[in-house]
């Protein structure tokens, strides 16, 4: 790699400008313009449909999309391994059986998550500050957080978090270097409050009740939805959407009838497999459902085969990676929900 | 098809008109000051550019179709003011692969390592560089303008602008080099996988 590139690559992910920031400055410049100007309502957003635009095949696709969710991806390329899809069409079966907890009046959401997250170091460069690392080291934190939803989701949200704690070293020599430098008692804990699920000034990232209320409730649709969404990101559509049905069910936010649609949509893409009928995740015992992306890692949801509850989710790496054996969840998220009369 | 410079007399008419510009470039300059001096400097940066450019927008080279080398050049000279903070920014970085990283893959955490060293060779090697030189270059590599268009911004002669450029990638290089030569070391045999 040259140096441009390196320089052009450096600094790079400065995070996208908030809207909040361009409208304030649109107001002073229409103030410096027009004296006169009042402030106006914020104007509306309408949120277009974002998609990375990477080849013309995609272009193609996408026209082919925007049809509606009618017209898509889903269901004519292939579809779940029977044994998955029957293992996924049961836990909706279940799970559209089950009550979801009924959050009353000055009540709170409370959704526990138990999330084992990669890391890594590396050492400072013998040759000052113009060279390589000296060393690299991998090792796994954990990290318990704990969220009180308010009845109203405009109020105020909490979220209580146990900070990075490194749990999982793969040699004694990293685990000697992380008690050196950081210690093993991981980060302070922190109470993070925010209007609205709206955290340290960001947006909120989870799905409001309009979000989830948007999403179709019949799994054909719901997946070409889906497949919209994971347009031009990731390795491949389908590992995409096997990534984007995760991420949602991980919220623990997800109702009953979504959740029953999200399963079957799962079932219907190409590559989803059943993985382990006896998965154990956190201490749970669940049916893994997955799909290998790159030969280099799988997917896994895994479900409580009575209720047809999620437990969690996880990414397995497929190939030795450094000191980290093949077979590693190298990250993982176990969510339990429930009601309190409380948030701290 | 409208350029900037027809929105800039249109906006002689009819000030309103300039909002377009800002609407075109406003996410531009900030990005940009943002690499340079962060986030908070950036807002300023941002919405005192336009401020300056609607004051000034008589002076405008109409020879010039498209505005960006001249809001580039606005948004530089503002930006002179945060030269303390951009010197804490390379300094940081300068000391940053001893940084823990975190990422969604051990893959994705050694190429964060990677590319923390090499940033780190590179921010030490641009606060090595004088102001007009590391304004030059990243004109050049982070604001995407061309030789004339950095010539036009920075108010300086062509040639002045390639011999600056010259030197500042010469020393870039052998920062970058001095990096590149070891990552084979750096990388103590870990099976790299492709993506």
């Amino acid at each position: 790699m040259d140096e441009l590139k390196l320089l052009r690559e450096m600094r790079s992910d400065i995070p996208i400008v908030k809207d909040s920031v361009i409208e304030r400055g649109h107001e002073r410049l229409l103030q410096r313009i027009a004296p006169e100007h009042k402030k106006r309502n914020k104007r509306r957003r309408t949120k277009g449909l974002r998609i990375a635009m990477g080849s013309l095949a995609t272009l193609a696709l996408v026209t082919a999309l925007v049809v509606g969710n009618v017209v898509g991806l889903a269901g004519w390329r292939g579809a779940a391994s029977a044994e998955a899809a029957e293992a996924l069409n049961h836990a909706a079966e279940l799970t559209i059986k089950t009550a979801d907890p009924v959050v009353g009046p000055g009540q709170y959401l409370k959704i526990e998550s138990t999330n084992l997250w990669p890391s890594g170091a590396a050492g400072a460069s013998p040759a000052g500050y113009d060279g390589p690392p000296s060393k690299q080291w991998f090792w796994l934190d954990t990290e318990k957080i704990a969220t009180y939803i308010p009845a109203n989701r405009q109020d105020e949200w909490v979220m209580v978090r146990s900070g990075r704690i490194p749990t999982t070293f793969f040699d004694a020599e990293t685990k000697d270097f992380v008690q050196k430098t950081q210690g093993l008692q991981g980060a302070t804990p922190q109470t993070w409050r925010g209007k609205g699920g709206a955290f340290q000034d960001g947006p909120s990232g989870m799905p409001s009740e309009s979000d989830l209320a948007s999403l179709p409730r019949n799994p054909y649709l719901l997946l070409n939805s889906i497949y919209k969404q994971s347009l031009g990101k990731g390795d491949s559509l389908d590992s995409q959407a096997m990534i984007e049905i995760a991420a949602l069910l991980r919220t623990g936010l997800v109702p009953a009838d979504l959740r029953a649609a999200l399963y079957k949509a799962a079932a219907m893409i190409p590559g989803v497999t059943l993985v382990d009928k006896q998965a154990t995740l956190d201490g749970q015992v669940g049916i893994a459902i997955g799909r290998v992306e790159r030969n280099a890692v799988r997917k896994d949801i895994i479900i409580d085969p009575v209720t047809g509850q999620l437990i969690g989710e996880r990414t397995v790496t497929l190939q030795a990676d450094g000191p980290i054996p093949a077979g590693t969840a190298g990250e993982w998220t176990t969510i339990r929900t429930t009601v309190v009369d409380s948030a701290p | 098809m409208t350029t900037d410079s027809d929105i800039i007399r249109g906006s002689g008419e009819n000030p309103q008109v300039f909002t377009a510009l800002y609407d075109k470039y406003a996410r531009m300059i900030y990005r940009y000051a943002a690499r340079r001096a962060g986030e908070s400097a950036a807002e300023d940066v941002m919405a005192e550019t336009f401020l300056i450019a609607f004051e000034r927008r008589d002076s405008f080279d109409h020879a010039w179709a498209d505005a960006r080398p001249w809001l580039f050049g606005i948004a530089t000279n503002l930006l002179r003011k945060h030269h303390r903070t951009e010197a804490k920014i390379l300094k940081v970085l300068a000391k940053s692969s001893g940084r823990d990283a975190y990422a969604d893959s051990t893959e994705r955490i050694a190429e964060q390592l990677d590319a923390a060293a090499a940033t780190s060779a590179l921010a030490a090697a641009l606060r090595k560089l004088s102001a007009v030189d590391r304004e030059c270059i990243l004109l050049y590599a982070w604001a995407e303008l061309n030789y004339e268009g950095i010539a036009e911004a920075t108010k300086v002669p062509i040639g002045t602008v390639r011999s600056r450029l010259n030197r500042a990638r010469r020393i870039l290089k052998a920062a970058a080099g001095s990096h590149q030569n070891n990552t084979e070391e750096a990388d103590h045999g870990r099976a790299q996988t492709t993506a």
